[in-house]
């Protein structure tokens, strides 16, 4: 039977991207739906008002809400709309998604990801589950993610690397910071190994993307040379080249219409004038971000899908992910500092690009072999705006006039802060899920997500005992004003889970192809089928699971 | 990187102004009722809300010898811009000018003269008095964010004109910057 394309991609992000570049270089035609706008590199500068403080990249909330559902002091759940309160949980809507405005910290997950129910059994109060594939059946795909969207680093063998098929990466390491240096001999000397961190970010260039130009301004802002590896420039730049894939753009997909086989007929979506389109595809591919890909799951009821698609067994939504974890600093003060040393510590541009990973497994001294996480060291966002903010108060008290001028003074002139996140675990759980919200629309009258909210208190503990090794590290190199926050709020640019992958169609949304049990032209790559999200940022693992899914794409449509 | 502070602290400060600004149109009306006691004001004549705001903006943010002030970093324009951005929220933008109605009532009330002609110490007197309300610290911070993304964001917004404000607090910027063609209301969003 004829249809429109072979595969229709929705969302363009790091779920979506790999998939439009590997069928359209297979000679598949392709469609990749975006919500968002296209930028390019030309629109992209360090604007800390595009980035960060106006919805540029990110829709307006009075347009497009979320309900959040979290518990009160009386432990009640409340659900409110955000555009009342709450956290904005949008990042990075436009072609590319959320991938334009990573840092590009790239870790691989290990082997005891995929396996932690197995490796360390049951968590009261949490669903942990092994994965249906192992780390073995995934790695040739971290590899292709290194040679494809590229990413640069120097292997420095540790305890806790993953294994590798290839000796190095690709590229070699970006230049580093005079600091990284100094990590590693405050680690040598706390009897830790400072890893180096490997990067999604060119430092050679591409025929179609420059390489890093050490602006200092990274994480958060979308990328002038096409060195970061977003799925904009590394993949769909490449597909839209191959003449067989088409992006269209502010296209707002609301529901995918299936008939009484349970398969999907056709796509509907508003476009950039709010009309209703419709197309068809022999495969759909649903990339939207967890969230959102839950949502719209939900949404697209149909003859055999009462509670929306692919959820006759009630699993879309659950268990929804995010990164456990949190930040901490320590200040160095300038002042007794000689003069080459205050100015090494003022450099921008170059990388820290250093973490520990010495706990990712460890002996908790009340959960016993646990797993852990990473720590990662980064010099603070150099948002000044922002920064600045931090000096209109003194506590409680506002401040202004030349004490507040004296305060800016001191925030900025006095020392450099370096930063680190943890990243561990957010364990699954029955209250950390996606609904419909019965009462909140968006722009377009469809409803909006509700998302309830909960992290599980292991989560918490492991990443205090981590903030505390960060905090260590910190003493050891001198820094000063040593601080850290471990909290249950989540961070919106990593999600995961949602629509877990497994065996067991009565208790996972999709096969181990990724492919949905109950619709078998319906698949879904962004990190929604992640069981259990691993310690480390998602991208990578988006990415090499994509590409693994794309080669199961190719076989379907034969 | 996770989204954390500082973006996090901005966003929680975003946050709280959303809750605060709620608990504003609920509990107040929008009346001056939260933020003076009753019986205090009298009636106002009509004054350009601009007025106010250059004169509080200069006071928040005095010039020095070596610091730059409100006028030199074109607070005023900026806040004006501001206020007519669609990008920012309306009910924001709206509590800008409401807020200086308040205080040109409140310069009514207890000096019977327009906030702008008032003295330094007088002027300090009743911001720190309206200070000391939730809504009014909330009206006056909302102004100091402003006067901070005149002196920190790129010049092609109108504020920190030749990078004056990353100069005076030493602050390197990236590269490129956004410019006239690139400021965010040109982008093909």
């Amino acid at each position: 039977m004829s249809r429109d394309f072979d595969v229709c991609v929705i969302g363009s992000g790091a779920g979506g991207g790999p998939i439009a570049y590997e069928l359209a270089r297979a000679g598949r035609s392709v469609v990749v739906l975006e919500k968002g706008p296209w930028l390019r590199e030309r629109h992209f500068t360090k604007d800390e008002l595009a980035c960060c403080r106006r919805p540029v990249y990110t829709p307006p909330l009075r347009d497009e809400k979320h309900v959040i559902e979290q518990r009160d002091e009386q432990g009640r759940w409340r659900a409110q709309s955000n555009d009342q309160g709450g956290p904005n949980l949008w990042n990075g809507n436009c072609v590319g998604g959320s991938s334009n405005f990573m840092s590009g910290f790239f870790h691989r997950m290990k082997p005891i990801d995929f396996k932690l129910l197995s490796t360390f059994g049951p968590i009261d109060g949490a669903n942990v589950a092994d994965w249906p594939i192992d780390y073995a059946e995934l790695e040739p795909w971290y590899r292709h993610v290194e040679e494809v969207v590229g990413v640069s680093g120097q292997v420095r063998p540790h305890a806790h690397e993953a294994p590798r098929s290839n000796a190095d990466y690709p590229y070699p390491p970006t230049r580093e910071h005079p600091i990284s240096a100094r990590i590693d001999e405050a680690a040598r000397a706390l009897g830790l190994r400072a890893v180096k961190v490997p990067r999604a970010i060119l430092t050679r260039p591409h025929p179609t993307r420059r390489s890093c130009e050490y602006s200092g301004y990274c994480g958060s802002f979308g990328c002038s040379s096409g060195a970061k590896g977003s799925s904009r420039a590394a993949l769909l730049d490449q597909a839209v080249a191959t003449g067989r894939c088409k992006i269209i753009d502010h296209a707002k997909v609301h529901r995918l219409v299936s008939d009484a086989r349970g398969r999907i007929r056709h796509v509907a979506w508003f476009d950039r004038n709010g009309a209703e389109q419709r197309l068809d595809a022999h495969i759909y591919v649903v990339a939207c971000q967890a969230i959102e890909t839950c949502r719209l799951l939900l949404a697209s009821t149909g003859p055999r899908f009462p509670h929306g698609l692919a959820n006759n067994h009630g699993q879309v939504g659950r268990n929804l992910l995010f990164s456990a974890g949190g930040v901490g600093s320590g200040d160095f003060d300038f002042r007794g500092r000689d003069p080459d040393e205050i100015k090494a510590l003022r450099v921008t541009g170059p990388f820290v690009n250093r973490a520990l990973h010495d706990w990712y497994r460890f002996r908790h001294p009340e959960f016993g072999d646990s797993k852990g996480g990473i720590i990662e060291f980064l010099w603070e966002h150099p948002n000044p705006t922002a920064h600045a903010q931090n000096a209109m108060w003194r506590g409680d008290r506002l401040l202004w006039g030349r004490e507040l001028k004296r305060n800016l003074e001191a925030w900025f002139r006095t020392d450099r802060t370096l930063d680190f996140e943890v990243f561990n675990d957010w364990l699954p759980t029955d209250d950390c899920r996606v609904e419909l919200s019965k009462q909140v629309r968006d722009r377009w009258g469809t409803p909006v997500a509700k998302v309830r909210l909960n992290a599980h208190p292991r989560d918490l503990a492991v990443g205090r005992w981590l903030a505390e090794k960060g905090e260590r590290l910190l003493r050891q190199l001198g820094a000063v004003r040593i601080r850290s926050s471990v909290s249950p709020n989540p961070p919106p640019n990593l999600q995961a889970g949602g629509c877990r992958f497994g065996n067991d169609p009565g208790r996972s949304v999709l096969d181990p192809d990724c492919r949905a049990h109950e619709v078998d032209n319906l698949f879904v790559t962004d990190g929604s089928f992640m069981p259990t999200g691993g310690s480390v940022p998602y991208t990578w693992t988006i990415y090499a699971n994509s590409f693994r899914v794309a080669e199961k794409i190719k076989s379907q449509l034969g | 990187m996770r989204q954390r502070p500082p973006e996090n602290a901005l966003e929680s400060e975003k946050q709280a102004l959303r809750e605060r600004r709620r608990f504003l149109l609920q509990a107040a009306g929008g009346s001056l009722a939260l933020l003076f006691p009753p019986g205090r004001t009298t009636a106002t004549p009509a004054v350009d809300p601009w007025v106010t705001l250059d004169a509080a903006l200069r006071h928040l943010f005095p010039h020095e010898a070596n610091s730059p002030g409100a006028d030199d970093i074109n607070a005023l324009a900026y806040l004006r811009r501001v206020v007519a951005d669609p990008f920012v929220d309306a009910d924001e933008r709206a509590f800008i000018t409401r807020g200086a109605g308040w205080l040109e009532e409140l310069a009514q009330a207890a000096h019977q003269q327009l906030f702008a002609k008032l003295d330094a110490a007088r002027r300090e007197r009743l911001l720190r008095h309206v200070a000391a309300r939730p809504v009014g610290e909330n009206w006056l911070s909302t102004l100091i964010v402003y006067l901070l993304e005149a002196l920190l964001t790129a010049p092609a917004y109108g504020g920190n004109p030749n990078g004056i404000g990353w100069s005076w607090l030493r602050h390197i910027p990236g590269f490129p910057l956004p410019d006239s063609d690139t400021v965010y209301w040109k982008l093909p969003l």
